[in-house]
């Protein structure tokens, strides 16, 4: 079957499903399953296209006339285009079988419309990636907020409406901005096609200023700092299966239109689009895990790592664009290639952890990992597979995360070998802004498992939570194996990518990989072997093993005391480490990033009158720029309609009068 | 053929430094006793304690589970790792697709990892303390290192821990002041990574029960105990051979492997006694006042790095 007709037929197979799923509304379990099922062999299907185009280095195009004169109904299934659509896929195989057994939670809240809009927003993903055409990108891009905004709205209480409201807000405000500068490119070449686009010889300050509306146009839907918050209030709302293709996938076709828009379309032929893109990259990456770090809230810890880790991928695409600038193609290819890599990797990663946070919430009923605690004892292949996407988000070699940090590490150092001084100064320096992120995401990431797994069980439900059903195992088992997969199997995944990464820049591809060492162009800079360091790990193991076989100590039996040592004192439940005590440090030494705000309240009686005894502190970690968003948008969005209120008078002649000269201004544009 | 015995040298080298890290800590007790007019244990002591150890039945707390159980091997094994693929014994990395800086750093924040979870895991106050400050020592430090070692690495084309070493062996460092500043940083934030006074902060003895240590018991503890005696001679390891690769073996001959061997050790024992000098005269740091200090080796390696592009 050709790639093109299975890209089809899993397209046409997912709005199947949705409308199915809404005509079965009466009946919660057939929707769920003919939902679940169809969007699994959907997804299926859109796997094996992807994956031949990225094997074969090539894609196929289509083109029909469509109903619309102006725009005509373009596809193009080149390899990145494959690369999105095979993130896509993957990740939603895995939460559509998830939602077999996981959407038992939500029965009885309209299971059919959430089967509609879901598959729909796959659809809609798929179609936003391989769109070439600024027409039919924008219809399907709106489809996607339209249909993800209903799933963030799914729950109806007032927080998910809230997070709905701010999420369309933020992401239609700056969907202007991608009209605009389709507007631009059209006026300049008079038609929308993206081949058109790219044929467009456009002068310098033009150029740049499409490259700014579509960076921040597409950078507010990837969650890049500072359009990002929106991001970790929507994406935990929506039910979870959901948020890991939203944390997981969505993100990503932000990320896909500043590659297609500032490379593949506009040539990335100034320099400092390149360290414009770092630069937010870096502060993304490190604000986002900062902010992930003060956060109890499983799901949005998960989703502010999403800032952080769309950061590290900017960090990518702009090396890769500093490369293609000052003309080093080894440069350009390592960093696009880093950048691809951990696309992939990401969604992979994140859609595991929030499958697991969905799997948490399943069992427990509380999103609080205040009240979790020792579930790796009754839920202990949850445990298990979030370990691993734990260690591969946290670069802990030889999973997924660490082989694409490592290539991102790697074209820094070429740019710090770079012939201008800007490259020598900068790539060293943000190569320590992602070690920072690094080591803050190790801290992240090992308070979030210890305080949900490890330990002893701080509440009621996480004492009872019991093992989640089989079909929501398979879906995370399956990442969690894909994780180690695209660790351990990096010697076969990046010659694949390096060659995606030629086809977008039209050139050779750079060698990557020789039996089993990656290398980043070149032998001499660096190689790594993951296969290696597993295999030598695993049979080091051996070491300590005989070393505590060797000695008596292994035939006697532990001995289990009920508590922990307390110097002496009785063991209370209250003695163990809590989420805001485990981040007092960072909270203490990057104090100017974060803004502590305690609320008190008193609890139980008090002693003395004047000294309270015991108090519940709850320290709500508030990043700084949610305060500032939220200025703009409760002072500044009334003090606009304010002052646009004298606009509306309410006399109708006036109004007659507004829509000619908006004519007026349209013809001389078209006309001029 | 010759990669093969190089692997050979790597498993050498993790041998040698797993069996050599209970004397160097040994001695680190008696110069320590005899700093403090004490006569002290021995330097064999340490061997007796692990042997005593490993024969101990162990006592666990209901709450500890499975990363608890899991952590002393895999503090050993990612030491042993690190151990064989760093220029040691050689003026190059015996594993070389294992001994990238990068890597090599990140096998360090692996035993973090582990070690900060199964702190959390076993249910103590003390050991949860420490697996913050376990976490928060790696923020502060991490930086530091990946400059100081990015700084060589850039001057010497190469961020193979073993090609950086070669070049400075073979005096090819293109900047002097800017080397010498890197030795510094990477010096600081090495002796940071192990945990001495002033810096004895995440298995305080007398502040937190020995932290992440505190729930271990019997031949988990020896393996712990083993393992942080590792890490600590890896570390500085990494430090001599990559700065001060001088004497090490550059051909593949048992003689001058032997050599190599020899002057590393005494290498080790002269970092040793500095070190114990700098622990014994200092009291410990308050913990929220560290930053203060850590930022002092961000300074030096930041310096290091303007120094480089200075080309000075």
């Amino acid at each position: 079957m050709p790639v093109l007709a299975l890209l089809e037929t899993s397209v046409a197979l997912y709005t199947i499903g949705g409308a199915g799923s809404l005509l079965l509304w009466r009946s919660d379990a057939a929707a769920t399953l003919f939902a679940g099922v169809t969007s699994i062999v959907a997804a299926i299907l859109g796997t094996a296209a992807s994956a031949q185009v990225l094997i074969d280095g090539t894609g196929p195009s289509f083109a029909a006339a469509g109903p619309i004169p102006f725009a005509s109904f373009l596809l193009r299934f080149d390899p990145l285009a494959a690369l999105l659509v095979l993130v896509i896929s993957l990740v939603t195989l895995a939460a559509s079988l998830y939602s077999l057994s996981y959407l038992r939670e939500y029965a009885g809240k309209g299971i059919g419309v959430m089967g509609l809009c879901f598959n729909l927003f796959v659809a809609s993903m798929v179609m936003v990636a391989v769109a070439d055409n600024g027409f039919y990108f924008l219809l399907f891009w709106e489809l996607m907020t339209l249909t993800s905004y209903f799933l963030v709205i799914f729950d109806q209480d007032n927080k998910a409406v809230a997070a709905g409201f701010l999420y369309f807000f933020i992401t239609q405000s700056f969907s202007m901005l991608l009209m605009t500068a389709f507007l631009l490119l059209f006026i300049h070449t008079g038609s929308l096609d993206f081949s058109s686009f790219r044929a467009a010889n456009l002068p310098p300050w033009l150029g740049s200023v499409i490259f700014l509306l579509t960076f921040f146009g597409f950078g507010a839907k990837a969650g890049m700092v500072p359009l990002h918050i929106w991001l970790p209030r929507a994406h935990p709302a929506a039910p979870s299966h959901a948020s890991a293709l939203m944390s997981g996938v969505m993100v990503k076709l932000g990320i896909y239109g500043i590659i297609r828009f500032a490379i593949e379309i506009l040539g990335a032929s100034a320099v400092w689009w390149a360290w414009t893109v770092v630069a937010f990259g870096a502060v993304s990456a490190v604000l986002g895990v900062l902010y992930a770090l003060g956060e109890t809230d499983i799901k949005r810890l998960l989703a502010y790592s999403s800032v952080e880790n769309v950061g590290i991928i900017l960090m990518g695409v702009g090396v890769g664009m500093a490369g293609i600038a000052t003309g080093s193609p080894v440069l350009a290819a390592i960093g696009l290639l880093a950048a691809f890599y951990h696309t992939l990797n990401h969604a992979v990663f994140k859609g595991l952890l929030f499958l697991g946070a969905g799997a948490l919430t399943f069992a427990t009923s509380t999103r609080d990992m205040a009240r979790m605690g020792g579930l790796a004892r009754r839920m202990s292949w949850t445990a298990s597979f979030f370990l691993i996407g734990a260690l591969s988000i946290a670069a802990i070699p030889p999973l997924a995360g660490f082989v694409s940090e490592w290539l991102t590490y790697q074209a820094f150092f070429a740019t710090g070998m770079g012939p201008d001084f800007t490259s020598r100064l900068f790539g060293p320096l943000a190569a320590v802004m992602l070690g920072l992120t690094g080591a803050l995401a190790v801290m992240c990431f090992v308070k979030a498992w210890g305080l949900m797994f490890g330990g002893a069980a701080r509440s009621e439900a996480a004492a009872s939570a019991a093992e989640v059903p089989v079909t929501m195992l398979v879906g995370m088992g399956g990442l969690a194996v894909l994780c180690m997969a695209l660790g351990l199997g990096a010697p076969v995944v990046a010659p694949v990518l390096s060659r995606a990464v030629a086809a977008l820049r039209k050139s050779g591809a750079v060698e990557v990989a020789d039996g089993t060492v990656i290398f980043p162009g070149d032998v001499h800079q660096a190689v790594l072997s993951t296969p290696l360091v597993a295999v030598v790990m695993v049979c080091l193991v051996a070491v300590p093993v005989a070393i505590a076989a060797m000695h008596r100590g292994r035939r006697l039996a532990p001995r289990i005391v009920p508590e922990a040592w307390a110097c002496g004192y009785d063991h209370d439940a209250r003695m163990t480490v809590s989420a805001s005590g485990f981040v007092e440090p960072p909270d203490v030494m990057f104090r100017g990033l974060y803004r502590l705000r305690a609320m008190q309240g008193p609890v139980g009686d008090t002693l003395d009158g004047s000294v309270i005894v015991s108090t519940e502190a709850a320290g709500i970690v508030e990043p700084l720029w949610n305060r500032m968003a939220m200025w703009v948008a409760t002072r500044g969005v009334p003090f606009i309609g304010q002052q646009l209120q004298v606009m509306e008078g309410g006399n109708l002649r006036v109004y007659c009068l507004y829509i000619l000269a908006a004519l007026a201004v349209m013809l001389i544009c078209v006309v001029g | 053929m010759q990669g093969a015995v190089l692997f050979g040298v790597g498993v050498f080298q993790a041998i040698l430094l797993l069996l050599a890290a209970p004397l160097y800590s040994g001695i680190s007790r008696v110069i320590r006793a005899k700093f403090h007019s004490r006569r002290g244990p021995g330097i064999w002591q340490d061997y007796r304690d692990l042997l005593k150890l490993l024969n101990r039945r162990e006592v666990i707390p209901a709450a500890a589970g499975l990363a608890f159980r899991a952590t002393p091997y895999v503090v050993v094994v990612a030491m042993l790792v690190v151990a064989m693929a760093i220029p040691a014994v050689m003026v190059r990395s015996p594993v070389a697709p294992m001994g990238d800086l990068i890597t090599v750093i990140f096998m360090f924040a692996m035993a973090r990892f582990f070690t900060a979870l199964a702190s959390i895991d076993c249910g103590s106050m003390f050991a949860g303390v420490a697996a913050s400050r376990e976490t928060t020592m790696g923020v502060l430090n991490e930086p530091i290192m990946i400059l100081a070692l990015f700084t060589v690495a850039l001057m010497s084309g190469s961020t193979s821990l073993g090609n950086i070493a070669a070049a400075i062996h073979a005096g090819r460092m293109p900047a002097y002041a800017a080397t010498l500043m890197a030795m510094l940083a990477f010096g600081f934030a090495v002796f940071v990574e192990m945990g001495k006074l002033p810096f004895d902060l995440v298995e305080a003895e007398q502040e937190l029960q020995e932290g992440p240590l505190t729930e271990y018991s019997g031949r988990s503890l020896a393996l712990m105990k083993w393992g942080v005696a590792l890490k600590q001679l890896v570390a500085l390891t990494l430090f001599i051979g990559v700065f001060i690769p001088f004497g090490a073996a550059v051909a593949l001959s048992p003689v001058a492997l032997g050599l190599g061997v020899l002057i590393l050790l005494i290498k080790l024992l002269f970092a040793f006694i500095a070190i114990a000098f700098v622990e014994n005269t200092m009291a410990r740091n308050q913990f929220l006042d560290v930053s203060r200090i850590t930022f002092m080796g961000a300074g030096a390696a930041l310096l290091a790095f303007a120094l480089s592009l200075a080309r000075v």
